[in-house]
């Protein structure tokens, strides 16, 4: 009895059988280039996609209650160009300080946007994209309408990204610590399971008491201080600041959390679920050149991915929708 | 200090166009099960909400042991010791059972859920309710009755002294309901005083010491269960002899209008066949779940039967879709009028002439002016308490809502009508207008298919009755040999094997 | 069978005059005075003729709207749009230089949107449950991914032959075609929603599509012919892009749902379906013209024109809502 139950929780989570992609995909992909398996190129690919894998645990809180959030790029965008600018005309300098600004912007941003979702009833699609316009646009007037921060005007400010500490890259570090903070948050504690709880039955949620408006403003302030931090991530990553910096990213995200079972509609997924979703689509993305497919084919590649993704779960649904009535007994 | 652990006076509660509460009471003795009994509509489960914080009554004062308490919200009954097991479960689907127990009052230590605790407590409730799933399962993949007893377990979690069961056995078998029975002794034991909300006497009978009867919104009155009949229970509830309520004219019936035969959908219904003649009322009964809904709407193409064959006038039908139906002349009055039936935002004009506004369009663009009359005949033959046809559908009162779907149906030549729980929720004086109008169109020769879990309305308006348990028919009877007793025997009869997964 | 009661309803309907006035496309035509002395005051070259000459550009976009009208009625909504604009204008540009006469371009370039539309329309009616948003966000990349795979690593193409895009960049003295083209459509997708038994069905679909069903209307079919029209939409959309750009690259058509959507909203088209009417989405339409006319004139930054939208977004959605919340809470204590 108990060993079957183990057993079928392993074949019957879907954390399980993302993980098991994940390695069959590692080895494919090693048998593509050998290279790929090793210490030093792995840490490479989670440090190219850090900022991913970082806003990947926003989106999670965000579509768990049902919500999605396209302005996440723009947020970004705004926060990286500010202290980009910041760093470029010497008004800070160092690490810690942009850092803390970069965050305190996407906090902002966040709550903002939170704001007008949970206080004006405005669905999640169209205020986020008008924010994502709005923020896109502050981030470009704040650049003086598109100038450049460039790696020397950054000054010291991305060395953490070259830097390693205990053998493991600082950003490397910095997604670890926000991972294992985020799988202790959405398990332990009583906030993260109300954001399950909101997700998953909002009027029960009102019901037993659970304030739902602050739940959902709480979710966006949280996205928005990912992205700020994404803002100072990108930035330092790519040792540059430039207003129309991830355009579009946040197709990367959302495909992310979509292939680490995130269901749209709220309620289901998990913070492991969004590391093997972005790790998945991470490892794909470098594998496609192996196989054949160029990088203009990249874009066409993730859409149809996402939308195989959600067709597919629709799909398996279905089916397992209708062997659970086919069992029922009459 | 009063006698009672809970009392409510005068407690008036008004739903914009509705009273739902008017100045009613109620008092409940400790350690007592207490039926709270009346028809649809007559304001129980308001009742309940009230009691429960989720509304609060315009007037009226409620105490608990002797104390007055304002709840601003479902928290403050909560901690007062008020649990409450709604109709419908209102569960967190995606969440584990000890999640749902002990949601918004973890088990928590330095600011960590205690999972390792919560379940091991989960496990113990469940375990004293004889409950046969784990707590670690997803509240989604049980059954109603295991998710009802996940609430119940719910409830004895927060240490309720009273518990609230809203129609706990409308979607049990017979043996869940036995279980229900002796969880509810069980916790009477305990202590704890519970408010049984049923339309089975049988529930009352079993459970209760005293019954309170609640009609048309009103209190009539709190009785000992010992010593009490049926008659006396039913002329509380109705209030009014039934042999008036159910005006059935005498009408010729005529050919067969629709033929259903050995219609199955895996997991709803199996193997199910009847038939309607013109001019003949076919009542559908059984319990809630028993597959009659899903039966009608497997006809009417709202959703796919996948073996067997429906005929409309011995022609063979192939219907894919409601508009399909309506081609042919068959129409469903489905049961749900705010989700269903009726565009609440919209005038009645346009409500009455969805289904067939395409047919007297000119060119594809609506005729607004003879589309005003047409909607103005036919709201008037109905009879609806309208002032005119432009105000909004959720202006009018739950009866006068069912006479414009009603209306709906009549705008098109139909040969088959489908009510699907025609009277649910509307107040006695529109029930009894409801029944005429089903007994006018029965007289002009349509062929009625009455839903109703209401064992009166079956018996007073059916000229045939099929009863249906468990997705299977059970029985068919004329009018003349069905009484309540065979068909609640028949709507119970496969009720057991279920029970045994 | 005749009401006992004899009970008698009205069914008069009351002066139409005195709704028209106090009705939210009443005060958008205000404001669309009020946006046109603004940019007189603000650009020394705003007028009339100035008006007629630069509008063209961004007129391609009503067309977007009165598509997306209907979308969000239906209490849909479609991002993919843009991209389908940009796979439209570059296919088009290609066939064009590939010597394809001009006529056989523009049916071409219907012909893709109106497939991209019916890809979009397949998914979302084979697959109910899938909400259109992740749909059209996917196929919002698929599109452009797809223009950008045709388009190669220059990521642009011009026209050669221009002659035909001029041609439908014509005017009749002052006015351009296109404006021609804007109204009457305008003018027949608003007698389809307003008056026709579809449009009462788009508006039964976006109230409560489940009594849209109960009641015989069919509601896949509906969205079938709506999704596949937005599509042929962005094609007509496209063709007047290249007749002002002459070419398309991989950013053609980009924010243009915003646009489109921004339009429809501001005009009183609820983004939770049931409400509005084409009349107020064109003024609309006819307002963010005009306000980027005038604004373009004095060279204002475009990112700020964007933000301007972004901003009008969000406050009619929501200032209402808000204002609806504040009474409420009013009442209640």
């Amino acid at each position: 009895m108990e060993k079957k139950s183990l057993w079928k929780r392993i074949t019957g989570s879907r954390e399980a059988l993302l993980a098991l992609i994940l390695i069959l995909l590692f080895i494919i992909v090693t048998g593509f280039n050998s290279s790929f398996l090793t210490p030093s190129s792995l840490q490479q690919l989670i440090k190219n996609n850090a900022v991913t894998m970082v806003m990947a645990l926003g989106m999670l809180c965000v579509m768990l209650v049902g919500g999605i959030d396209i302005s996440i790029m723009s947020t970004l965008a705004l926060s990286g160009m500010a202290i980009g600018m910041l760093l470029k005309y010497d008004y800070i300098s160092g690490t810690i300080v942009p850092f803390i600004i970069a965050i305190a912007i996407g906090i902002v941003c966040g709550f903002l946007v939170g704001l007008v979702i949970s206080r004006a009833d405005v669905p999640p699609i169209i205020a986020t994209m008008g924010f994502m316009y709005i923020y896109r646009a502050m981030g470009y007037l704040i650049s003086n309408g598109g100038e450049w921060a460039s790696a020397s005007a950054l000054g010291s400010f991305s060395d953490f990204a070259t830097t390693k500490f205990l053998g493991l890259n600082c950003v490397i570090w910095i997604v670890i610590v926000c991972y294992v903070f985020f799988y202790w948050f959405m398990k332990w504690t009583r906030t993260g399971r109300k954001i399950y709880a909101v997700g998953s039955n909002p009027e029960a949620a009102d019901v037993s008491g659970i304030n739902v408006k602050n739940i959902k403003l709480l979710v966006f302030t949280i996205m928005g201080l990912l992205s700020g931090l994404g803002g100072a991530l990108q930035v330092g990553i790519y040792a540059s600041a430039m207003p129309n910096m991830q355009k579009g990213g946040e197709m990367d995200v959302i495909a992310a959390c979509v292939i680490g079972g995130v269901s749209m509609s709220g309620g289901r997924g998990t913070v492991i679920g969004a590391l093997l979703g972005s790790l998945i689509l991470a490892t794909i993305v470098k594998a496609l050149p192996l196989v054949g497919i160029g990088s203009l084919a990249q874009n066409t590649f993730k859409g149809v991915l996402i939308l195989v993704v959600v067709v597919v779960n629709i799909i398996l649904q279905r089916i397992s929708d209708r062997n659970a009535l086919k069992g029922r007994e009459m | 200090m009063s006698e009672y652990i809970l009392e409510l006076k005068g407690i008036t509660k008004i739903f914009p166009g509705v009273k739902a509460l008017n100045n009613v009471q109620f008092q409940l003795l400790p350690g007592e099960v207490h039926a709270l009994m009346g028809e649809n509509g007559a304001g129980k489960s308001t009742f309940i909400k009230v009691i429960t914080g989720v509304h609060k009554a315009e007037e009226g004062e409620m105490f608990l042991d002797g104390q007055k308490v304002d709840f601003k919200g479902p928290k403050d009954a909560q901690e007062a010791g008020i649990a409450a097991v709604y109709q419908h479960p209102t569960s967190y689907p995606h969440l584990t059972v000890a999640e749902n127990i002990f949601m918004g009052h973890e088990i928590v230590k330095n600011h960590m859920i205690q999972w390792n605790a919560m379940y091991a407590e989960a496990n113990k409730l469940l375990e004293n309710l004889d409950a046969d799933f784990d707590a670690r399962a997803e509240m989604g993949t049980l059954s109603v009755a295991q998710q009802q007893m996940v609430e119940i377990a719910k409830a004895m979690s927060t240490n309720a002294r009273i518990i609230i069961l809203d129609e706990p056995t409308a979607s049990l078998t017979r043996s869940e309901s036995e279980k229900l029975y002796r969880l509810v002794d069980h916790l009477k034991e305990d202590g704890v005083s519970i408010i049984f909300i049923s339309h089975r006497f049988e529930d009352m009978y079993r459970l209760a010491s005293r019954v309170t009867v609640f009609r048309d919104s009103q209190y009539i009155g709190t009785y000992p269960v010992d010593g009490i009949t049926n008659e006396d229970l039913i002329k509380a509830m109705v209030g009014r002899e039934i042999t008036t309520m159910y005006p059935k004219p005498e009408v010729e019936i005529g050919r067969e209008m629709l033929r259903v035969e050995h219609l199955s959908r895996a997991g709803y219904f199996k193997d199910v066949s009847f038939s309607v003649r013109a001019g003949e009322i076919l009542g559908m009964t059984g319990l809630v779940g028993a597959g009659r809904t899903e039966v009608v709407e497997a006809v009417c193409g709202i959703t796919h039967a996948e073996e067997g064959k429906v005929y409309l006038e011995d022609e063979e039908l192939h219907i894919r879709k409601p508009a399909d139906a309506m081609q042919k002349g068959i129409i469903l009055l489905p049961e749900d009028r705010q989700k269903e039936g009726l565009i609440m935002s919209w005038g009645l004009g346009r409500n009455v002439t969805l289904p067939t506004m395409g047919k007297y369009a000119k060119h594809g663009l609506n005729d607004n002016k003879k589309e005003r009359e047409i909607s103005r005949d036919l709201l008037e033959s109905v009879d609806t308490k309208a002032v005119d046809i432009f105000q909004p559908a959720s202006s009018l009162s739950g009866g006068n809502q069912q006479k414009v779907v009603v209306a709906k149906a009549l705008g098109q030549e139909m040969k088959v009508v489908i009510m699907d729980e025609p009277t649910k929720g509307v107040d006695v004086g529109a029930k009894a207008e409801m029944y005429a109008i089903m007994g006018e169109l029965a007289k002009q020769g349509y062929a009625i298919i009455l839903i109703s879990s209401e064992m009166p309305e079956i018996l007073g308006m059916a000229n045939r009755i099929v009863v249906m348990c468990n997705g299977r028919k059970t029985g068919e009877l004329m009018r003349d040999e069905a009484t309540q007793e065979i068909i609640l025997d028949l709507s119970m009869e496969k009720a057991g094997r279920k029970g045994a997964d | 069978m005749a009401g006992k009661s004899g009970r008698s309803i009205n069914n008069v309907p009351e002066n139409p005059v005195k709704k028209m006035i106090f009705s939210w496309e009443g005060i958008l035509v205000l404001l669309l005075i009020a946006i046109n002395i603004f940019c007189s005051i603000f650009s020394e070259f705003y007028n009339l003729s100035s008006l007629l000459r630069q509008m063209p550009v961004y007129l391609a976009e009503v067309f977007l709207m009165l598509g997306m009208a209907f979308i969000l009625v239906m209490g849909e909504i479609d991002i993919s749009v843009g991209s389908i604009v940009c796979l439209s204008a570059t296919l088009a540009c290609l066939v064009s230089n590939a010597g394809v006469p001009f006529p056989a371009v523009f049916l071409i370039a219907l012909l893709v949107g109106t497939c991209c539309g019916i890809v979009n329309a397949l998914i979302l009616t084979n697959f109910q449950e899938l909400p259109p948003m992740i749909v059209t966000l996917s196929t919002q990349i698929i599109f452009r991914g797809i223009a950008e795979i045709v388009l190669g690593s220059g990521g642009s193409v011009s026209v050669t032959n221009t002659d035909g895009f001029r041609a439908i960049a014509g005017k009749v003295g002052q006015v351009p075609y296109i404006l021609f083209l804007v109204l009457i459509l305008a003018v027949i997708f608003a007698v389809i929603l307003g008056k026709s038994t579809f449009g009462r069905s788009v508006y039964a679909i976006g109230t409560n599509r489940l009594t849209a069903y109960y009641s015989g209307i069919n509601v896949q079919r509906v969205r079938f012919i709506i999704y596949t029209v937005m599509g042929t939409l962005c094609g007509l959309c496209a063709m007047f892009l290249i007749s002002n750009s002459y070419g398309a690259n991989t950013t053609t058509g980009e924010n243009f749902e915003m646009d489109a959507i921004a339009m429809a909203v501001f005009g009183g088209i609820m983004s939770t379906g049931g409400k509005g009417n084409i009349a107020g989405g064109v003024i609309s339409a006819i307002i963010i013209v005009c306000l980027r006319v005038g604004l373009g004139q004095r060279n204002v930054n475009a990112q700020v024109i964007l933000l301007i939208i972004g901003l009008l977004l969000i406050c009619t959605v929501g200032l209402p809502n808000l204002i609806k919340n504040a009474r409420q809470s009013l009442k209640k204590s």
